[in-house]
C-alpha cells in the first residue's frame, strides 16, 4: 500500500501550526504519532492535500502537574503516559489504558492527543480520561477554548474539533481524596489487539469510606463514541460500595450500553452486553480498593 | 558422549549474524538496472463472468511498459496435483473469488503500474456465489467450475478392515464433530519476486519460496519456455508455512511482463493480496465415531470430513486424502473408514499449511479419545499408552513406523508436567489436558508423478583444500536448513563446521524439491550426506596412493586426518603443499597431524576439482489402493504435548500457562533448531486453536486481511514451552534424523481443548475458542444444568 501525494508541514510552534491549518482547513491532516493517520491515508480513507506535522512542537510534549492539576500536552506519548511515576500513581487507570495499547512501537509513537481526535470508542485512553473528568484544550489562531472531554466526541470519528482547531492540551484536576478508578479493556489477545468492550470506573468515597458520593462509568466498544452508564452511576451514588451494589450497577450499565451488534462486529451484541457488565463490576472493584488506600 | 562432533551440537546458525543484523537479503531488498514495477489487477467480485476488458487507457499513460492479460497470457492450465490443472494465469472467461487475476502491468515505478491498474476498464456481468458447505452442495448451485459437477472438486472414500462388524465387538461407540474455520500461513514476508528475461532467452527468477523447483516447472510449462532456460534463485525468505509451496499468479506475471517488456520486473503481494491468494489451512467439518473395548483398545473408526476449497485446488486432492490418512496411526487401529469431500466455493483458495490435512483431524479425534477415556474411567494418558504403535508398526493404511518414540515422548510429558498429581486435580477453572500427533518426513512421492530423485547435492572443495561448498536447491526459509545442511555436510566430511559454506535455493545447483511437508532434513540431508562422503572418499583415495595406504586404514575427523594403524611419514605431502602455499602465514606446523587441508589440495592437485555428489529418492512406499501415496514417508516425526490452562469464566477467556513438548525427531541435528521449531509450532497452533479465523462479508469479500484484525499470537500470548527432544535414531535419515517442523504442530489444539474441558467441564467443539464461544458455551452449559436440577 502506498500512501497518496501531499505537501508536508513541519512548523515548531504551536502558533505557527495554527497558521498553516487556518490556510488549508479542511485540506490539511494533522500529523502526531501517525499510527492512526497514516494507515487510514494508505488505505485511502481519507487524502489530505497538507500533511501538518507536530511532532517537532516541543510545548505540545511536555507533562507538568505542578499546580496539582495535571497538564498534558497533545503530543506526549503512550509509552510514556505508560511509564510516568506520576500519572501511575494519581492516574492509575489512565496508565493502565496507556498499558493496554498496541504494542510497544506503536506505544513509541503514539501520542495521547492523537488517541483522542481518532474518535474511536474502541480507543484506550478516552475512557479513563472521561471518567476522571478531564477536559481538552482547542487552539486556533483567533482563540482558545477549554472543552469537557466528555462533550468532545460527537460520533465515531467525529469531534468537536474545528478545521482551523489544534488539541493541544489535556487537562484533569486531581482526583479528591478517597477516589478510585480502574480500567479494563477486553481483548482477543494479550497484545497488539483492538478491544471487544473497554470499560472505565471511577468513585469517590465520602471519608468515611461507607458512602458513594460520586460515580463516573465509561463504555467503550458499545456505541458510536464512549458513553457515560448515567443509569449506573446515578444507582450507585448515596450507596455504600460493595460487590452486590457494584453488580446492581453493572446490570444498569449493561441497559446503559448500545453495542450495535452488526454481523462483522468483534464481537456479537449480546456477548457485548455481557462484557459491560462483568468489566464494569471488576473495574468498580479495582475503584474501591484504591479509594481505600 | 557422542559419537558425533558437529551433529547434535547447539552451534549457531549459519544466517544467524546477518538476519540479527538487518544484513539478510530478502527479494524486496533487491534492485536491478532498469527495473521495472508489476502490479496486479484483482478481481472485486467473487464470481463474474468477463465480457470484456479494456486496456487501451493503461497502454497510454505515461511509463507503463506493457500490459497483459489472458490475451497475452494465453491459456495454459496449472495447479498444483496435475489431475487438478484448474488454474490460468489470468482469468479469461469468469472470475471465481474476489482478489483472482485479471491483468498485470509493468511501468516504470510502482505508482505508475497501480495507477495504470486503475485505468483498466474490466465489464464483468455478476453472478450468483457459493461460500459455505451447504451452498456449494445445494441442488442447482451456481458452479465455480462447469466441469465440477455439484462444486466437488475431490472425494475420497477408503476403509480399511470393516468397522461396522468392529463396530458390533465394541463396548463403547463415540460421535462428536470439530469445526475449524479458514487459516492464513501469516509469515513475516509477503511473497515478492524479480523477474528478468535477458537477450539470450534465459529467463531468472528471484523469489520467495518454499519450492524453487516446483516454481520453475510451472513457469516454463505456462510461458512455453525449456525448463534448462528458466532459472529460479531464492534469496533469504522470511517464512512460507505452506502458502509459499506453489507458483503464485505474482511470480507468473512478474516473468510474462520481463518478457514482454525485456527488462527486470519486481511484484510483490501487499498483506491483504497474501489474503486473497491464500492457500493456507482449509475449513475442515470432521464427523467421527469411534469404537472401543472396555479395556480401551480402539477397534474402529469411522471419519467423515468436509473441506472448504476455496475458487481452486492448489494442494487440495493431498489435503483431503491427508485428513483422512494420518489418522491411522500412532495408535494401533485395525479397522479405519474415511469419506473426505473437497468443495470449491467462490473464496479464496485453500491449499497446506503446515501439518498438512492432519491438524483439525487430529484435533477432534484426541478431543473424543479423551471423551471416550472419561466413560471408560480410564486416564487419558492410560488410553493412549493401551494403544500406542511402536517402532516397525505399520498402520492400517499401510503407514510404515520405521522408528517411533510416541510411547517415550508420552512418559516424558507425562512425568515433566506432573500429569499425575494434576490430572482432575486442579481447582476450578484451571485444567490440564494432552494429545499426541505424528507427520510424515517427507512425502514419499513428488506433487507430480515422476521417478525424479526428490534431490540432488554437491559438494566442491576449494582449491586451496580449506572449505567445502555444499551446493543444494533446497529452501531455506527460516527455519534453519542451511545451517542443518552446512552440519551434515561438516560431520560427514570430517571437518568442523566453520570449514562448510552452503549455497542453496537456486535451481542451477541440482534438483530439489523444496521445503514442504517436512522434506528437507531427511531427504536433502541425506543427499548432502552422500555427496559429502563422496568428496571425502575421493580425498582419502589419492591420499592412499599417494601414502600407499588402503583407503579403509584412513579416516578424516576434526579437519584431521586420522590413520588407524601406524602414522606414516607424511612430510614429502606437506613439503609440496606448503610450496603451494608460499607466503601464507597459516601453514601446519611440523608437528601438527595431517590436516584435512592439506589432504585436500594434494588431491586437487591430483586430480582437479573435487566433486562429490549425492542424490536422494525414497524407495517405493506404500500400498496399491487409490490414494495410498498421501501419507507415505520414509519416516514420521511423533509428538506428545500437555497444555496447562486457565479459564477466566466471567469473560471466557483462555490463558495457555504452560506446553510440555516431547518430540521425537530421530537425531537432532541441531538441538536450538528442533527447540525453535517445536516453539514456533506451538505458536501456530496456539493462533489456531485461540484466535485466527479469516472472516468474510456475504459478498465474499475478507474484512480482515490483515495483521490488525487476523489475530495471530504475540510473544505475551506464549506459554512457557518445555521442550524435550526424543532420539529414536530413525534407520532412513541422515545420523538418524527426521522431521519438526510439522509433525509438532498436530497435538496442540488437542491437547488446549482437553485442558479446557477439565478447566470448566464443557466441550467445545468449534475452533477458535475465543473469549465469546467459551463463554457462550458455558452460558449454555450453566443453563442445561438449572434446567436439569
Amino acid at each position: 500500500m502506498l500512501l497518496p501525494k501531499f505537501d508536508f508541514h513541519e512548523p515548531t510552534t504551536v502558533a505557527e501550526a495554527c497558521q498553516i491549518i487556518a490556510e488549508y482547513r479542511e485540506k490539511a491532516g494533522i500529523l502526531a504519532g501517525g499510527t492512526d493517520l497514516l494507515v487510514a491515508m494508505k488505505k485511502k480513507q481519507i487524502s489530505p492535500q497538507h500533511l501538518v506535522s507536530i511532532g517537532r512542537i516541543d510545548e505540545l510534549r511536555k507533562l507538568d502537574s505542578s499546580s496539582g492539576m495535571l497538564k498534558i500536552g497533545a503530543c506526549f506519548t503512550v509509552a510514556d503516559t505508560a511509564a510516568s511515576e506520576v500519572i501511575g500513581k494519581k492516574w492509575g487507570a489512565l496508565r493502565a489504558g496507556a498499558r493496554a495499547l498496541g504494542s510497544p512501537q506503536i506505544r513509541n509513537l503514539a501520542t495521547i492527543g492523537g488517541n483522542l481526535v481518532s474518535a474511536s470508542s474502541a480507543a484506550d485512553l478516552p475512557g479513563s480520561l472521561i471518567s476522571y473528568g478531564a477536559r481538552v484544550v482547542l487552539t486556533s489562531t483567533s482563540k482558545t477554548r477549554v472543552v469537557p472531554l466528555d462533550q468532545f466526541f460527537l460520533g465515531s470519528r467525529r469531534t468537536e474539533i474545528g478545521y482551523d482547531e489544534i488539541l493541544t492540551e489535556i487537562q484533569i484536576d486531581e482526583p479528591p481524596p478517597y477516589s478510585g478508578a480502574g480500567y479494563i479493556s477486553l481483548g482477543i489477545r494479550a497484545s497488539q489487539d483492538i478491544k471487544i468492550v473497554n470499560v472505565a470506573s471511577f468513585i469517590t468515597l465520602d471519608s468515611s469510606g461507607k458512602t458513594i458520593r460520586n460515580a463516573r462509568i465509561v463504555l467503550g466498544c458499545v456505541g458510536p463514541t464512549h458513553l457515560r452508564a448515567a443509569s449506573a452511576e446515578k444507582l450507585l451514588i448515596g450507596e455504600g460500595p460493595s460487590e452486590a451494589v457494584f453488580a446492581k450497577a453493572a446490570e444498569a450499565a449493561i441497559r446503559d450500553s448500545a453495542p450495535r451488534g452488526a454481523r462483522y462486529s468483534r464481537a456479537s451484541a449480546g456477548y457485548k452486553r455481557a462484557m459491560v457488565g462483568e468489566l464494569t463490576r471488576r473495574t468498580l472493584g479495582i475503584a474501591w480498593k484504591e479509594a481505600l488506600e | 558422549m557422542s559419537q558425533y562432533n558437529v551433529i547434535g551440537t547447539r552451534a549457531p546458525r549459519v544466517d544467524a549474524p546477518d538476519k540479527a543484523t538487518g544484513r539478510a537479503v530478502f527479494v524486496d531488498d533487491m534492485k536491478m538496472p532498469g527495473m521495472l514495477f508489476g502490479a496486479l489487477l484483482q478481481s472485486p467480485y467473487a464470481h463474474a463472468r468477463i465480457r470484456g476488458i479494456d486496456v487501451s487507457a493503461a497502454k497510454r499513460l505515461p511509463g507503463v511498459k506493457a500490459v497483459v492479460t489472458a490475451k497475452e497470457a494465453g491459456l495454459v492450465r496449472f495447479g498444483v496435483s496435475p489431475a487438478r490443472y484448474d488454474e490460468t494465469l489470468f482469468c479469461s472467461d469468469k472470475v471465481r473469488h474476489v482478489g483472482d487475476n485479471v491483468a498485470a502491468v509493468a511501468a516504470v515505478d510502482l505508482e505508475t503500474a497501480m495507477e495504470a491498474v486503475s485505468l483498466i476498464k474490466v465489464d464483468y456481468e455478476e453472478l450468483p456465489a457459493v461460500f459455505t458447505i451447504e451452498e456449494a452442495l445445494a441442488d442447482g448451485a451456481p458452479l465455480v467450475h462447469e466441469e465440477y459437477p455439484r462444486n466437488i472438486c475431490a472425494e475420497v472414500h477408503q476403509e480399511f478392515g470393516d468397522v461396522e462388524a468392529a463396530f458390533k465387538e465394541c463396548d463403547l461407540i463415540k460421535t462428536s464433530s470439530l469445526t475449524s474455520k479458514l487459516q492464513n500461513c501469516a509469515f513475516l514476508e509477503p511473497q515478492a519476486c524479480i523477474a528478468f528475461y535477458d537477450h539470450w532467452g534465459s529467463l531468472t527468477l528471484y523469489t520467495s519460496t518454499q519450492t524453487p523447483h516446483y516454481v520453475q516447472r510451472t513457469v516454463a510449462m505456462v510461458l512455453g519456455l525449456p525448463v534448462g532456460k528458466v532459472r529460479v534463485v531464492k534469496p533469504y525468505t522470511g517464512g512460507g508455512f505452506g502458502a509459499k509451496a506453489s507458483a503464485s499468479h505474482l511470480e507468473l506475471a512478474a516473468c510474462l511482463l520481463s518478457m514482454k517488456a525485456g527488462k527486470p520486473v519486481k511484484m510483490r503481494f501487499d498483506r491483504e493480496q497474501v489474503f486473497w491468494h491464500g492457500r493456507s489451512r482449509h475449513q475442515f467439518f470432521h464427523t467421527m465415531t469411534t469404537g472401543v473395548k472396555k479395556d480401551g483398545t480402539i477397534l474402529a473408526l469411522k471419519n467423515e470430513c468436509y473441506l472448504n476449497g476455496g475458487a481452486y485446488c492448489s494442494f487440495g486432492i493431498a489435503t483431503v486424502y491427508y485428513a483422512g490418512s494420518l489418522l491411522g496411526g500412532p495408535y494401533k487401529l485395525p479397522n479405519m473408514k474415511y469419506d473426505g469431500y473437497r468443495l470449491y466455493t467462490n473464496l479464496p483458495a485453500s491449499g497446506a499449511q503446515r501439518g498438512h490435512g492432519g491438524v483439525i483431524a487430529r484435533s477432534c479425534w484426541e478431543q473424543q479419545l479423551d471423551m471416550i477415556a472419561e466413560e471408560l474411567g480410564m486416564d487419558p494418558i492410560e488410553l493412549r499408552l493401551k494403544n500406542v504403535m511402536t517402532a516397525g508398526d505399520v498402520t492400517c493404511n499401510d503407514l510404515n513406523m520405521s522408528s517411533l518414540g510416541m510411547k517415550e515422548a508420552i512418559e516424558v510429558v507425562r512425568d515433566a508436567s506432573d500429569w499425575n498429581n494434576k490430572k482432575g486435580k486442579l481447582p476450578k477453572g484451571k485444567g490440564i489436558g494432552m494429545a499426541c500427533g505424528f507427520f510424515v518426513s517427507g512425502a514419499g512421492y513428488p506433487i507430480y508423478r515422476s521417478d525424479t530423485y526428490h534431490c540432488t547435492v554437491v559438494v566442491k572443495l576449494a582449491e586451496d583444500g580449506g572449505t567445502a561448498v555444499v551446493y543444494t536447491a533446497s529452501a531455506e526459509i527460516g527455519q534453519g536448513s542451511d545451517t542443518t545442511f552446512a552440519m551434515i555436510a561438516a560431520e560427514a566430511l570430517g571437518v568442523p563446521l566453520e570449514m562448510v559454506r552452503v549455497e542453496s535455493g537456486d535451481t542451477d545447483f541440482g534438483v530439489d524439491l523444496g521445503a514442504y511437508s517436512s522434506r528437507q532434513t531427511l531427504m536433502t540431508g541425506q543427499a548432502t550426506k552422500e555427496a559429502a562422503e563422496d568428496a571425502k572418499r575421493q580425498v582419502l583415495e589419492v591420499l592412499s596412493k599417494e601414502l600407499n595406504i588402503p583407503v579403509e586404514d584412513m579416516d578424516i575427523k576434526n579437519g584431521l586426518v586420522v590413520f588407524k594403524n601406524t602414522k606414516p611419514d607424511f612430510t614429502a605431502l606437506r613439503t609440496r603443499y606448503q610450496k603451494e602455499h608460499r607466503g601464507w602465514i597459516d601453514n601446519p606446523g611440523a608437528e601438527e597431524e595431517l590436516s584435512f587441508r592439506e589432504a585436500s589440495r594434494i588431491a586437487y592437485l591430483a586430480r582437479g576439482t573435487i566433486v562429490g555428489t549425492g542424490k536422494y529418492r525414497p524407495p517405493e512406499l506404500g500400498g496399491k489402493f487409490k490414494g495410498a501415496a498421501v501419507g507415505t514417508s520414509p519416516a514420521y516425526g511423533c509428538s506428545a504435548q500437555v497444555a496447562e490452562v486457565s479459564v477466566d469464566e466471567g469473560t471466557g477467556k483462555i490463558t495457555v500457562e504452560k506446553m510440555v513438548d516431547a518430540h521425537d525427531c530421530g537425531r537432532a541435528i541441531n538441538r536450538t533448531s528442533v527447540e525453535g521449531q517445536m516453539q514456533g509450532s506451538i505458536s501456530m497452533a496456539l493462533g489456531e486453536a485461540l484466535f485466527e479465523e479469516v472472516k468474510f462479508d456475504d459478498k465474499g469479500r475478507i474484512l480482515n486481511a490483515d495483521l490488525a484484525e487476523y489475530k495471530i499470537p504475540t510473544i505475551l500470548d506464549m506459554p512457557k514451552v518445555d521442550a524435550r527432544i526424543v532420539e529414536s535414531n530413525e534407520p532412513n535419515g541422515p545420523f538418524g534424523a527426521k522431521e519438526v517442523g510439522e509433525g509438532n504442530i498436530v497435538p496442540t489444539i488437542a491437547a488446549i481443548l482437553n485442558a479446557v474441558y477439565d478447566a470448566i467441564g464443557v466441550r467445545i467443539h468449534e475452533l477458535p475458542l475465543t473469549p465469546e464461544r467459551v463463554y457462550l458455551a458455558l452460558q449454555e452449559y450453566k443453563n442445561k444444568s438449572k434446567t436439569k436440577s
